[in-house]
């Protein structure tokens, strides 16, 4: 049977042309910044009251107050997008956005693939159970319960005691729970939904940063936080391999925003301590 | 001679028995005892009004049937969604940008978003099933090898792996997509495979001898798939391809991971923000319902349309 394929053919072509604009090169990001006049940084804005989206639609949260800043020091305007988390920690952005200013812990496997210039505060990982839960009385007690986790969170590493935190001056720590039954989530939040089902519903406990959980325990959440925090861990902005001067250019404002008091301001604001040193 | 035995009475009974028990069995895990009743008594006391409410809409002529049956069953589905304790304040506060009723970053968001990334989809997928079962169906070696492989790996993958092929690896060689394109290419090379094989059927459905007779009147090939064989095969494929449309409308949540402003990703966030996932994904349930809803009586339309001039009994 014939068909005529070739006028097929260019429909079918001239369709994928069409559909096809987002063409760009990567190039040298601090140039591409500057002659763009804007910065673009990538947020997740699942994390209040790091990154979330008020009523308005509009950013807010520390990140997105220190992601602008850096942008005001370096003289362009900020734009956000919101790619997933796991397609920003899988490096390789090619130009899409500039900067991650996502409280990204710089781990030895993400400084494969990015680069951390720059961080700009620490957050203590805390241990959560439900309200009525009293077998977990200590981070020790919580060994072989079912834990819930953001999945290829820095918390996830910790339960497996592969955690390797690859940055200058960052506090050491011991694995304290051990054996525990691990559950992955698509982001920490959701492994708060799950414990706030009961004690014991389908969570034993759950780990994340002290802030998630305060957050969640101020918004109604029936959750507790038990013991004292299991590390401390140091939060950088991130950005793609290849361009030192920009890396460079940014290393110097968090450095400035770090001695003229603007991140402890900030960090104030936002968690209700100063959380940079 | 011997009389057939009339039935007893008692046998009309025999299906009710059965609702009252099927009913029953249903509300045995349910804790549906108050203060003064106990629960097994509260049990038989709803099993027995579910079992008369059905015997009730069975009496009524069947579009009415079908019209209580809608009702009640809505009904049970909002008590369920009030059984939660939402905050309907904040659902009401993030309605229109759910909707898309507003523009992010000069673009489109929400069930706008959604909406348009499908309807482009819709129509590059079309394009690419025909392209693919015109080419799968001709005689050219090559083009069919290149159709049946396209087909074979866009049906045999997941969608969202291949949307993150398509937002990640691609940009390894050098092809750079923003995320809308990305997710309308990802969906319409998804679903032109599958459609792609839903034409090919309706258009091997139409019978050789319709060939036969076209060529005989003299008409060329192109002539013949044109006038004869389409207009025929498009009435075969609406229906299949009216499913399809529906499954993408949904499946185009998938495209929330690449952080495009859809009716998913703004559900998950705003969710998320505030601690208030269940609110914000029964309203973008709702929401991919109606939009489903829409699709539907559009395809009932278009069939109709097709449908004139053929007798179906």
């Amino acid at each position: 049977m014939y068909v005529p394929f070739r006028r097929s053919l260019a429909v079918a072509f001239a369709s994928a042309l069409a559909l096809a604009p987002g063409l760009a090169a990567a190039g040298e990001t601090l140039d591409r910044v500057m002659s763009r006049g804007s910065l673009i940084m990538s947020t997740d804005p699942e994390y209040p009251p790091q990154s979330s989206l008020n009523a308005e639609n509009e950013f807010i949260g520390f990140d997105i107050d220190v992601g602008t800043e850096i942008a005001r020091r370096m003289g362009v305007e900020i734009e956000f997008v919101t790619p997933s988390w796991d397609v920003i920690t899988a490096g390789n952005w090619s130009g899409r956005w500039d900067m991650s200013v996502g409280s990204m812990t710089p781990t030895k496997a993400r400084a494969e693939v990015l680069n951390f210039p720059a961080i700009y505060y620490y957050t203590p990982a805390a241990l959560v159970v439900h309200e009525e839960n009293t077998a977990i009385d200590s981070v020790e007690a919580a060994s072989g319960t079912s834990i819930g986790v953001g999945v290829a969170t820095t918390y996830e590493n910790y339960l497996n005691a592969a955690l390797e935190i690859d940055a200058v001056g960052a506090p050491s720590f011991e694995y304290r729970v051990s054996d525990a039954d691990i559950r992955t989530y698509d982001t920490d939040t959701l492994a708060l939904d799950d414990l706030r089902l009961g004690d014991g519903v389908r969570l034993d406990a759950v780990v994340t940063a002290l802030p998630t959980a305060m957050g969640a325990i101020e918004a109604g959440y029936p959750l507790k936080i038990v013991g004292d925090p299991l590390f401390l861990e140091p939060l950088s902005v991130a950005t793609d391999k290849g361009d030192e001067a920009f890396d460079t250019r940014i290393a110097e404002i968090v450095k400035e925003m770090h001695a003229d008091g603007t991140l402890t301001a900030l960090s104030e604001k936002w968690y209700g301590a100063d959380l940079t040193q | 001679m011997i009389q057939p035995a009339a039935a007893p009475a008692w046998r009309g009974l025999i299906p009710w028995v059965a609702v009252f028990a099927a009913a029953l069995l249903l509300l045995l895990p349910f804790d549906v005892g108050g203060e003064q009743t106990p629960a097994m008594l509260a049990r038989i006391g709803l099993a027995a009004a579910i079992t008369l409410n059905v015997w009730l809409v069975s009496q009524l002529p069947f579009r009415t049937q079908i019209a209580v049956a809608w009702l009640q069953l809505v009904a049970l589905f909002l008590l369920f969604f009030w059984s939660f304790g939402l905050s309907y304040a904040f659902i009401w506060e993030r309605l229109p940008s759910l909707l898309g009723l507003g523009l992010n970053r000069g673009f489109l968001m929400g069930g706008a978003l959604t909406l348009f990334i499908c309807i482009v989809a819709i129509v590059a997928s079309t394009l690419i099933a025909l392209g693919a079962a015109l080419a799968r169906l001709s005689s050219n070696g090559l083009a069919v090898g290149i159709a049946t492989f396209y087909i074979s790996f866009f049906r045999g993958t997941p969608l969202l792996l291949q949307i993150l092929l398509i937002y990640i690896g691609l940009p390894q060689i050098g092809i750079v997509f923003s995320a809308i394109p990305a997710a309308i290419i990802a969906l319409s090379l998804c679903y032109g495979a599958y459609m792609a094989e839903i034409f090919r059927a309706g258009i091997q459905a139409i019978p050789e001898g319709q060939r036969e007779a076209a060529r005989a009147v003299g008409l060329n090939e192109g002539q013949i798939m044109r006038l004869v064989v389409l207009p025929q095969a498009i009435r075969l494929i609406i229906p299949p391809t009216g499913n399809q449309f529906i499954a993408m409308l949904k499946d185009s949540s998938l495209v929330s991971v690449l952080g495009a402003w859809e009716l998913m990703y703004l559900a998950r966030t705003y969710g998320r923000s505030e601690f208030k996932a269940m609110e914000m994904l029964i309203t973008a349930a709702l929401i991919y319902w109606a939009l489903s809803i829409s699709f539907e009586r559009i395809q009932a339309r278009i069939e109709r349309h097709y449908g004139k001039g053929v007798r179906v009994d």
